[in-house]
């Protein structure tokens, strides 16, 4: 029976080694990893903004895309992704990111705005872990698309937006929401109405 | 593979593995299969399995793992204290699981993401823990070698099996071409979402059971 001293010391090698080979892997993996998830960012930034892109494109092309055509403008706590095509044969868009917390973990996305700053362009989520089949489906194209179109403020000029129960959206704010995913929908329309609210606000 | 059975004929009676490479190899990819036979680390094969890609991601991940933590654990054997060998296994599994997570995440991201959580889920995978625990603690360095791979090849070979068939009948797609033609196929929306995993690994684990046989009682 080998003694309490040999075993923490066994239990503390063998912990420095494991430790160390992780340290390896994780900083020499690092840089890679931070490529992947910048390109990933980008990649949903140029989608929101509807940028046209071409069929193929490795991650580098689509750092130098975002890089030539989209402007990052700091403004207070909001940092706004401003796409300006040049020349001019576009739309140009604004694309602001939201977070927030969703049921069961945080949801986070970009919204993206024409450039009256009224009319919603298009919608990402590019983080959420809701209930798969129903709070889930705020990730699929036809959720997404309804949002298109829209605009962040009712007839009235009171600011925010509406997802309201499925089939019933009437108003141009109104967006039908998910069947059996009230919650989702509530706390996605709060962040959504929050990032609203400093863009209003912000031009003020 | 060829070579390591090349390598066991050669050398037997007496040679690095001696003389059980290839009875060893032969237990854990079929006698003994972890999925078929042990029925361990179900949870994976189910989750990861709606395309044929993922399995073989997956199934290369568990060979990895299983010869990486195999190898370490046996040539510690001798070194590790009896009180603290679980504790030491999971230490050195983990880190094979996440040395791999990390380079998964750094070269091949998108594959990454649709494992998602299954690939660090593998450290807590019965397969790993159990071929380290049941053999590599009692067993020399190569010959662990060779039953983390045959444990391995084993889980993967089955992974690829029902992710073949589930993409196939699923999206009608292998590899994501199209194989069965959309204009007389309409694929199977129920072959990639988990009730169809169940189906098709009860189908595979059947047919599996059914080639090899019985197994034969012994006589006490």
């Amino acid at each position: 029976m080998k003694g309490s001293a040999y075993t923490l010391g066994y239990a503390a090698v063998l912990g420095v080694v494991c430790a160390l080979l992780l340290t390896g892997a994780a900083s020499f993996t690092a840089p890679y990893q931070e490529a992947n998830a910048k390109a990933e960012e980008v990649l949903n930034i140029l989608l929101v903004l509807n940028v046209s892109l071409p069929a193929e494109t490795s991650s580098e092309e689509l750092v130098e895309i975002y890089k030539e055509k989209v402007l990052e403008q700091k403004i207070g706590d909001i940092v706004k992704y401003v796409y300006s095509p040049q020349p001019p044969n576009e739309d140009g868009a604004i694309a602001i990111r939201f977070a927030g917390s969703g049921l069961w973990g945080p949801i986070k996305g970009f919204l993206a705005l024409e450039q009256d700053m009224k009319t919603i362009r298009g919608i990402t989520f590019y983080e959420q872990e809701e209930t798969p089949g129903l709070g889930g489906e705020i990730v699929t194209e036809g959720f997404r698309k309804s949002f298109v179109g829209k605009t962040i403020h009712d007839k009235d000029d009171n600011v925010g937006i509406v997802i309201c129960k499925p089939g019933s959206a009437k108003q141009q704010n109104e967006i039908d929401g998910i069947t059996g995913a009230t919650m989702t929908c509530d706390k996605v329309q709060a962040m959504l109405n929050e990032v609203i609210k400093s863009i209003v606000e912000e031009k003020q | 593979m060829a070579d390591k059975q090349l390598a066991c004929m050669t050398c037997e009676p007496k040679g690095l593995c001696g003389g059980r490479g290839l009875l060893t190899l032969k237990d854990g990819a079929w006698a003994n299969n972890p999925l078929a036979i042990q029925i361990l680390g179900i949870c994976s094969a189910l989750a990861v399995t709606n395309r044929l890609e993922n399995s073989l991601v997956m199934g290369a991940a568990l060979i990895f793992v299983c010869v990486g933590s195999n190898l370490l654990v046996s040539l510690l054997r001798k070194h590790t204290p009896h009180r603290i060998r679980m504790i030491a296994e999971v230490a050195i599994i983990a880190t094979f699981v996440i040395v791999f997570d990390q380079f998964l995440k750094a070269f091949y991201w998108d594959m990454s993401k649709q494992l998602g959580p299954y690939v660090g889920l593998i450290i807590t995978n019965c397969i790993v823990m159990g071929r380290a625990e049941a053999f590599a603690l009692q067993n020399p360095p190569i010959l662990s070698i060779v039953d983390g791979v045959a444990n391995g090849l084993g889980y993967a070979v089955i992974l690829a099996i029902i992710g073949f068939f589930r993409e196939l009948l699923g999206t009608g797609e292998i590899f994501g071409y199209e194989v069965l033609s959309g204009q007389w196929y309409t694929p199977n929306q129920l072959m990639i979402l988990a009730p169809g995993a169940f189906f098709a690994l009860g189908i595979v684990i059947a047919v599996f059971n059914t080639i090899k046989g019985p197994e034969p009682q012994e006589n006490k």
